[in-house]
């Protein structure tokens, strides 16, 4: 039923206990958990040793590394860029907008390892120090493999430019030689130095003939006797032909120029004209393509690629990129011989000289740590709509298996998983849930963060996870007694549960501290007061504390009665807002009328009617007295108002 | 500089090894909603819970209460607070709650008649709602209803013999997805699955209050010791990974809404029994615990063939760990 390419490669947990037990495992959101366990123990109490550690496990260790925060923020701004970015360009313009963030990519990835680099030379600690050149070289190999996949892919460069463009990507990834060169030039007789023929070799065999030459005419101005044939060689590697960038000739046209070249070249190797100087000779025959004299130069090449683009420099300079594969690998047997197997380095980039470009992210899938290389170059490989015209058929869903992977692993970063929350955006079947799923792990350690998550949820209208996540906050600050904020919170969840028993608790401070908390809060409810009836009578009840504060009495005692004939006010408040009616009925000016006196005379009866004789035994002195002095005051009020309001205007 | 593809770092690194100072093996383990906690249990009949932030480990509570070996924890979604769920061999359930800074039992329930092997919370949408399953093979759900309260409903004879493993079904809104006015609770569909020593695994379906046995899932051969079901990734189909005895996992996958036809695939069989299996929280790969000292996890790539990606081994010396392949092509 499995299919496997290669055996699944084992991940050792250091672990002291040899004996067999088994592993137990538990997935954390971001980390894993394994500890040793036994399983077959169902019984009780058996004894033996065993060990009490649990290991936690994470896999993606390089979003931690603080000298990679630059490649993973600033290639996200590429990526947003490049999805943004104008479809309508077709053609040429296109291309060349791809090739550009190609490029915008390539620099990101040098100017981390710069960093890095500058890291690596900087520390002390020489743990440290290994890491970060170990980093160094994965992001050098990275850059390698990115520009060879621009050229062949993104800018598919044609017969003639590929040369040149393989010329230049061979040139800015190859070692020491600008050091050997100095060296040598600053020596005090350049010509006489031991590295000198090597020096005018290398540049030779990357084909910088410019550099070359000048180097060979110290030889010249030191060797009276060879300038004859230093002339010879010098006009020769004048001449040399090169496919030209523009359009001033055809691949033909240089491809006839080339043979005369070549031919010339060999009448002069025959004649014997180099046969004093075995330096000068063999130049010419690296000039002529010979294998054997280009391999024996094998350690100023270094690279089996670097053989490969002087091979083509001198041998096939109008090669076909479909041409390519052919002599990739023989250039790869002819260079190692051999004598050593394939890295992987060496399996990916001959993977892009055959043009196949799921291998290329297959072999990178398996070689690197983490998923950003080829998130991000798949990406740029689907934007030059190169994956659909593969015949494998989840083609495009490529894309989006890597886009998801790389995003994921930012979630469990405290602060990149906001640029996992865009990557997401861009995943159109499963970004969505995926993110979803993700979001309501972050923990939510500080109201800022959670209000950064909360406005990302609305901005995508993920309702749940809203709910949830302010669900999450009210019931955080209810445990810190913190009612305002949970009530707040508990609104915006619009949970009526949850805010009917905050603001129960609210009114339960009241009665016991006789103020409320938070009064901002309650007294700018507005519309969400209808969230729970709980609610609305605190936030009514708070508004009649208010009028009364403003002496606006008639309105206030309009209000109390209200909380309690239209039943907004529950039962167990009724004698506290009967309580409250006592010195309403204690002004001087009359403010309840007949027909409200009647109301709370109502109420207050079916409040004691409906206690039972039980209660009202338990009734303390002061609760009957409290009642006593409502009745007392509420017969005092109506016959006050029944005066009044018999007694007509003006009389 | 050179350039060389040295051979890549360890993939996998301990971020933290936590020393529980468990007297005795442990059964579980297990990471809070944020990974921010770990709760552990051991034989040793307590329940431990550590602050394990920034590769630390701070103990924040001892948990006695059990009388037995204590198989599973569990935590509840945040929402509700910090509550913590334990089953042990003295066939209790015991449910711990963080109140005023402080873990106390809130609740312990003794329905039971022999060893409880597991428990699952249920999805938060559906409230506060846990399953237990047993060896006296009743499957128990309990349920907080207010106020310190919980009801509990329980399915006698749920598996013959034992019950060995619950696990619930995500929570999905059956019809339509508008938003419900608040104060309204959708209609959803309450399913778990369970396994037992009956070599079966079993859906269960709330209907009208009732919990109804929906569907039997016969594929096994020997006692059933997990199920784990999914998490949903928008798609309407279902999946369930199970494990036995018999060394086998299957991933049993149901296409249809209405859950009425489900067809095993099997993952692999191993040479041993084959004791956990569990998701990643995006449901892209399966970890199996088996009896051998490994773990394997487990990708479904495109074509819908499962492939093993790697084994996670306990081992001696330091980590050497090798790349790992990240996906199956054909």
């Amino acid at each position: 039923m499995e299919e496997l390419d290669a055996e699944p490669p084992l991940m050792v947990v250091p672990g002291a206990d040899p004996t067999a037990r088994q592993l137990c495992f538990a997935w954390g959101p971001a980390e894993v958990l394994v500890c040793e366990t036994l399983f077959g123990r169902r019984g009780a109490g058996e004894g033996g040793p065993s060990s009490s550690r649990v290991f936690v496990v994470r896999k993606d260790q390089d979003i931690y590394i603080q000298t990679l925060r630059k490649l993973f923020n600033e290639s996200h701004g590429i990526f947003i860029g490049l999805q943004r970015s104008e479809e309508e360009l077709a053609g040429k313009s296109r291309r060349a907008q791809l090739v550009q963030v190609s490029k915008n990519y390539r620099s990101v990835i040098r100017a981390c390892m710069e960093d890095m680099h500058q890291a690596a030379v900087s520390t002390r600690d020489p743990a440290l120090h290994s890491q970060y050149s170990t980093q160094v070289s994965i992001l050098s190999a990275m850059e390698l493999i990115w520009n060879l996949c621009e050229i062949l892919f993104v800018e598919a460069a044609a017969a003639g430019p590929l040369l040149l463009r393989l010329l230049d990507w061979v040139r800015l990834h190859v070692c020491d030689v600008d050091n050997m060169v100095r060296e040598v030039l600053s020596s005090e007789n350049p010509s006489k130095h031991e590295l000198f023929w090597n020096a005018v070799d290398v540049f030779v065999l990357q084909g910088r003939m410019d550099e070359a030459r000048h180097l060979l005419a110290k030889e010249a101005s030191a060797n009276p006797t060879s300038v004859n044939m230093y002339k010879i060689l010098d006009d020769l590697m004048k001449k040399m032909p090169v496919p030209s960038l523009g359009n001033t000739q055809t691949l033909t046209e240089m491809e006839l120029k080339w043979q005369h070249w070549h031919e010339e070249c060999q009448r002069y190797l025959q004649d014997g004209t180099f046969a004093s100087n075995s330096h000068m000779e063999s130049i010419c025959k690296i000039l002529l393509g010979d294998e054997d004299a280009i391999l024996e130069k094998k350690e100023l090449m270094t690279t089996w690629y670097q053989f490969l683009v002087t091979r083509l420099l001198y041998s096939h300079p109008t090669v076909k990129p479909m041409e390519l594969r052919f002599y990739a690998q023989s250039s790869m047997d002819l260079f190692l011989g051999g004598e050593s197997s394939p890295e992987p380095l060496d399996t990916i980039l001959m993977a892009a000289f055959e043009f196949e470009m799921h291998q290329v992210i297959k072999e990178c899938s398996i070689a690197l740590s983490n998923w950003w290389f080829v998130a991000h170059l798949t990406d740029l490989l689907d934007h030059c709509k190169l994956l659909q015209s593969h015949n494998l058929y989840f083609g495009s869903n490529m894309r989006e298996f890597l886009l998801l992977e790389y995003a994921s692993g930012l979630f469990s970063h405290h602060s990149l998983w906001q640029l996992g929350v865009d990557y997401f955006d861009h995943c159109p079947e499963y970004g969505r849930v995926y993110l979803e799923l993700h979001i309501e792990r972050i923990p939510l350690n500080t109201e800022q963060k959670a209000l950064k998550v909360l406005r990302i949820c609305e901005q995508r209208q993920m309702h749940e996870q809203v709910r949830s996540i302010c669900k999450i906050m009210a019931m955080k600050a209810l445990r810190n007694n913190r009612l305002g904020s949970a009530l707040s919170w508990s609104i915006r969840a619009k949970d009526a549960a949850f805010a009917t028993l905050i603001s129960d608790r609210f009114l339960k401070d009241y009665c016991e501290r006789g103020c409320f908390s938070d009064l901002d809060l309650i007294d700018n409810l507005g519309p969400s007061m209808l969230l729970s009836d709980r609610l609305t009578f605190l936030g009514k009840y708070r508004e009649f504390h208010r009028l009364y504060g403003e002496k606006r009495f008639s309105e206030a005692a309009k209000l109390l009665l209200m909380l309690m004939t239209a039943h907004i006010a529950p039962c167990s408040f009724w004698m506290t807002l009967l309580t409250d009616a006592l010195p309403l009925l204690e002004q001087k000016e009359v403010i309840f009328s007949a027909e409200q006196t009647y109301e709370l005379m109502r109420c207050l009866e079916d409040l004691t009617a409906g206690k039972s004789d039980k209660q009202k035994f338990q009734d303390d002195d002061v609760e009957t007295m409290k009642v006593e002095m409502l009745r007392l005051a509420l017969a005092r009020n109506l016959a006050r108002v029944i005066v009044k309001e018999g007694t007509l205007e003006g009389s | 500089m050179c350039v060389l593809l040295s051979p890549p770092p360890p993939q996998v690194s301990v971020i933290n090894t936590v020393d529980t100072s468990h007297e005795d093996m442990i059964h579980d383990a297990q990471m809070d909603y944020y990974g921010t906690r770990l709760a552990t249990c051991s034989s040793d009949r307590s329940v431990k819970i550590f602050d394990v932030r920034n590769g630390g480990q701070i103990l924040i509570a001892d948990l006695r209460g059990h009388e037995g070996p204590v198989w599973q924890v569990a935590w509840a979604h945040p929402m509700y607070g910090n509550i913590l769920a334990s089953c042990s061999y003295d066939r209790k359930v015991i449910i711990w709650k963080e109140e005023n800074g402080t873990w106390e039992k809130t609740y312990e329930y003794t329905g039971h008649d022999s060893s409880v092997n597991s428990v699952c919370w249920a999805p938060h949408d559906y409230g506060l709602i846990l399953a237990c399953g047993s060896s006296d093979g009743a499957i128990s759900l309990l349920s907080y209803t207010g106020d310190g309260q919980w009801e509990v409903k329980k399915i006698s004879n749920a598996h013959t013999i034992g019950c060995n493993a619950v696990s619930w079904a995500p929570a999905v809104v059956p019809g339509s997805l508008i938003e419900q006015p608040s104060g309204q609770k959708p209609n959803y569909i309450k399913r778990f699955a369970s396994g037992g020593c009956d070599n079966l695994v079993k859906i269960w379906k709330e209907e009208d209050g009732q919990w109804k046995e929906e569907q039997k899932l016969e594929a096994h051969s020997d006692w059933v010791r997990d199920v784990a079901w999914a998490p949903s990734i928008g798609l309407p189909t279902s999946t369930i990974a199970s494990c036995s005895q018999d060394g086998r996992v299957f991933i049993w996958t149901c296409d249809d809404a209405s859950g009425n036809s489900w067809s095993p695939k099997l993952l692999h069989k191993f040479n041993d029994v084959v004791w956990h299996v569990s998701w990643s929280i995006t449901a892209n790969i399966l970890a199996v615990s088996g009896g051998d000292n490994k773990v394997t996890l487990w990708k479904e790539s495109v074509d819908g063939l499962w492939a093993c990606i790697s084994d996670v081994n306990k081992g001696q010396g330091g980590v050497s760990a090798l790349p790992e392949g990240q996906q199956n092509e054909q």
